[in-house]
């Protein structure tokens, strides 16, 4: 039974909202010190060539200029999976947004004027822009020394090849599985690179003292993890690195993690001591020289009965992820385990390879290769339901995991809600009516799934203040998600103060204690978790007080409004600033601390296990219209259901299924970052289309909130899975709607046009 | 370099600036007005946006220069001089309308050079006025509710 509960569960006010609106919430691009210069960079002239020499000596005697760096100055790799990326280029350059020279200035303009002044000599290299040609014999390899780079276990690159991960899962007999199905079909699917197109930039300060202690304020989504890459790239201790997060960050999604504008103002910082240095990037540069999502090539060979069963299922993944590996290993490793897909399929066999090429660097993107791999299984799934003359929902129903199903990657799954997220979907469109759609017009239906990656550490600390009031002390990043408010709801409730009276500043790794990221849609649960076991522990020492005070056993005293009170005595009720005020007079104040860590699933030291702590469900529906004149498709209406365990704050989780399906909407139809040759042909935002107010369909967004056992008052996750189903969803409705199918991403009009012409 | 006066939220401001100085850096590095935000400096995403006598403009297209005898109107200047948040603020704010909030001030000038054109938007009207701000977080669905809740509230 649902406990009723004071402030979860309620869709209370953003705390940052009136800040916000106000316009006095910081950000990093708002930071400014004493003494602060300004970092730029110079890029690279081609995809992929030998740097022969670079002469900044012009650029060193421009006034105004402090420092002009290159890779030399700055000998050390650092990466997220596998350390195979130098702060500037070493040697040779691998991609065109990769960083050759940068200067620090007393402002932008003269760092700016000094970039004109290097001179960069290159020898061109044969260069290689897709992942299917970099896997043939005799590509260009880009990383010579791949097998020398430091990784996790988990992490299998191939030396000698462009695979920086090749993730190899077998469960059953692939060939035997085959060889029972009446039928087998093979499709490839393929999408395109899409970035995040946060509104704030990346953008960071960094000081190193003449001694090598580094900090480094900024918009990174997870200050401990990008400190331990800091230390382990510098070979220093991590007391050594400190990150400050600004207040605020303007957008995440999965971009602002690793080391991006980061790395520069390191390298500048490392070789120019004592003066703060701040890099911003340009919006060209966030499209060029960040992160995007990988494009791919995903092949699914898929054997089934003639009922619609799936007795087989073979994968190939390919992950383009660009000249450097950053998440890549990670999202091609988790995105191999899902690309089978939701369905009970006995004989299971994938092989998914993360390939360098000389494209810029691909990693997470909200998802988290998800968009990538429903849109290859949830697209043929529609596909084998018409080939075999089955309705795609009751095909879905019927093959859909369920509690006890066993994951590609082994784990036996408890919590599936997909079948309830399917049926509030079919609901919602009223699919067991016949279609109300005149031509044209057709409707679509996917599921959505997604890991938490684990196992990996949160916790927190709680400061009562001598008034009572709260401070939470926690690494999590206000990315936009809500993290500040959902975290001070938990815990408001655990403590049993009202809202209003708790804070949370933003992480410092100073004070704010360990958290793995603000990431995969971890926070809620993780954190969650662990403020709630800090508020525990702050409660057990106020009423251990409160119990002397006014000599009643603790068992007897609770928290309820700020106040403790012998329970069911509300007239004994006592402020809790007065329990610490009698005990430590003026003085004092009480610190709760919380650890979370999810025990016994992996085996000790590994991570970004298959066995996750949980996976996320969801499933979404489309509404179509099809101009078969122009090729132009209107999304009539989007339906999401999404399981978030107990919604903490349910206006904040609706407000993620929104975002994510206006993601799913630029990634079905035209977000697509074009390049020619490694050159980056459309880096802004005029010529890179996101969805603007006039391109959000009607969205109807549903809850589905079954209690998690082990989240903090039940609560699951959100924000990742939200744009998985998009797009199948819609490319399902369009093949309904017209007959047609699309098999790569984005569905342009012109891709419409030409496969009606084919199918008459 | 030359000298110009502007109004800044009902604050006169005499200024030396160089010729193509934008309006953008002009509020942010000179009058350190940071309420205002930065996202592409091209025109494109909307999120520098300001009043220039009233007219919504991309402050990053407009030289500090053009400002010259006019009257500017940033976020730091939509909330009445006694703190109380303008209708607009609040109906984001009860609407949930922000989640990063990089966009926040941008959409609100917009939003508020709207409703002193056009007191009761239709839906339509209020998209259109709003194309040019992108958010990338919130899919816009609470911000159009939220700029139609303040025109209402607004013309009670």
């Amino acid at each position: 039974m649902k406990k009723a509960y004071v402030t979860v569960g309620k869709s209370v006010t953003r705390l940052d909202a009136r800040d916000k609106v106000r316009g006095v919430a910081t950000y990093i691009v708002d930071m400014k010190f004493s003494g602060m210069l300004h970092g730029k960079v110079l890029y690279s002239k081609f995809p992929h060539a030998r740097i022969v020499k670079i002469d900044t000596s012009r650029a060193k005697r421009l006034p105004g200029v402090k420092a002009v760096i290159t890779g030399e100055d700055m000998p050390f790799l650092h990466g997220e999976a596998l350390y195979d990326t130098p702060f500037l280029a070493v040697g040779k350059v691998r991609y065109m947004g990769e960083a050759v020279a940068a200067v620090a200035a007393v402002d932008e303009e003269t760092a700016e004027e000094a970039l004109d002044l290097i001179e960069v000599e290159y020898e061109e290299l044969p260069a290689v822009f897709n992942p299917g040609d970099a896997l043939k014999q005799g590509a260009p390899i880009l990383h010579e020394k791949l097998g020398e780079y430091y990784h996790p276990p988990v992490i299998t690159p191939v030396p000698g090849t462009n695979i920086c991960n090749h993730t190899k899962i077998r469960k059953g007999d692939i060939e035997k599985g085959f060889k029972e199905a009446d039928h087998i079909f093979e499709d490839t699917f393929t999408t395109q690179m899409t970035q995040h197109g946060t509104i704030e930039p990346h953008a960071a300060i960094c000081m190193v003292t003449p001694d090598g202690k580094l900090t480094l304020w900024g918009n990174n989504d997870s200050p401990y993890r990008a400190r331990r890459e800091i230390a382990v790239a510098l070979k220093i201790p991590l007391h050594r690195v400190r990150l400050v997060g600004a207040p605020y960050i303007g957008g995440n999604f999965g971009g602002k993690g690793g080391l991006k504008a980061e790395a520069i103002a390191i390298a500048l910082a490392w070789n120019y001591r004592g003066r703060p240095i701040k890099i911003v990037n340009t919006r060209e540069e966030e499209f060029t020289s960040t992160v995007v999502r990988h494009p791919t090539v995903i092949t699914l060979k898929t054997g089934v009965k003639k009922d619609g069963t799936i007795v087989a299922r073979q994968t190939t993944c390919l992950w383009d992820t660009g000249a450097y590996a950053e998440k890549g290993p990670t999202v091609s490793r988790m995105g191999g385990a899902s690309s089978a897909g939701v369905y009970n399929i006995p004989h299971v066999s994938i092989d998914s390879y993360c390939v360098y090429t000389n494209n810029q660097i691909s990693g997470a993107l909200r998802g988290y290769s998800g968009p990538q791999t429903a849109w290859a299984y949830e697209s043929q799934m529609d596909m084998i339901a018409e080939r075999l003359g089955l309705d795609p929902v009751q095909m879905r129903l019927k093959c859909a995991y369920d509690n006890g199903s066993v994951h590609a990657g082994g784990q036996v799954l408890s919590d599936v809600t997909l079948k309830t997220c399917l049926n509030k979907v079919v609901e919602a469109m009223k699919w067991d009516k016949p279609s109300p759609l005149t031509p044209y017009r057709g409707r679509g239906v996917a599921f959505g799934e997604r890991f938490i990656k684990t196992p990996f550490a949160s916790s927190a600390f709680l400061k009562i203040n001598e008034d009572g009031t709260v401070d939470l002390i926690s690494s999590t990043s206000e990315v936009g998600q809500g993290g500040e408010t959902t975290m001070c709801q938990i815990a408001a409730e655990e403590l049993g103060v009202p809202l209003a009276s708790v804070s949370k500043a933003s992480p410092d790794t100073a004070y704010t204690p360990f958290d793995e990221s603000t990431t995969s849609s971890r926070s809620t649960f993780h954190m969650g978790n662990a403020i709630r076991m800090a508020a525990r522990d702050a409660k057990e020492q106020i009423l251990q007080m409160a119990a002397t005070q006014m000599k009643v056993p603790v068992k007897k005293l609770t928290i309820v409004d700020g106040n403790v009170q012998v329970v069911g005595k509300p007239e004994t009720a006592t402020p809790l600033g007065q329990v610490m005020r009698r005990r430590y007079g003026a003085s004092g104040g009480v610190l709760g601390r919380g650890f979370y860590f999810p025990d016994g699933l992996a085996p000790e030291g590994e991570y970004f296990t298959f066995n996750c702590i949980f996976w996320m469900y969801c499933a979404q529906g489309a509404e179509v219209e099809v101009d078969p004149r122009t090729g132009k498709v209107t999304v009539l209406k989007m339906v999401a259901a999404h399981d978030v365990g107990t919604a903490i704050n349910p206006k904040s989780c609706i407000e993620q299924i929104a975002g994510g399906v206006s993601f799913g909407i630029g990634f079905t139809f035209y977000e697509d970052l074009i390049r020619e040759n490694g050159k980056t042909m459309n880096p802004s935002f005029l010529s890179y289309k996101m969805p603007t107010t006039m391109d959000m369909p009607p969205l109807d967004p549903y809850l589905v909130e079954p209690h998690c056992e082990q989240g903090p008052f039940g609560a699951k996750a959100v924000g990742e899975p939200s744009s998985v189903p998009t797009a199948p969803a819609i490319a399902n409705a369009i093949a309904n709607a017209i007959g047609v199918r699309i098999t790569d991403l984005p569905i342009t009009p012109d891709k419409i046009l030409a496969a009606l012409k084919n199918k008459t | 370099m030359r000298t110009i006066k502007v109004t800044v939220n009902g604050e006169s401001h005499q200024a030396e600036v160089p010729d193509h100085r934008t309006l953008l850096d002009f509020l942010r590095q000179d009058l350190e007005l940071m309420g205002t935000k930065s996202g592409c400096e091209t025109g494109d995403c909307g999120a520098c946006t300001v009043l220039l006598n009233g007219k919504a403009v991309n402050s990053c297209l407009v030289l500090a220069a053009e400002a010259d005898g006019k009257e500017v109107l940033t976020v730091e200047g939509l909330a009445y001089p006694n703190r109380e948040l303008h209708p607009l603020q609040e109906a984001f704010v009860e609407h949930g309308a922000i989640q990063c909030g990089y966009c926040t001030s941008g959409m609100l000038l917009s939003a508020k050079a709207l409703l002193d054109e056009i007191p009761r938007p239709t839906e339509e009207e209020v998209k259109e006025a709003l194309a040019g701000n992108l958010c990338r977080c919130t899919g816009y669905y609470s911000i159009i509710k939220a700029v139609q809740a303040a025109a209402e509230k607004m013309n009670r």
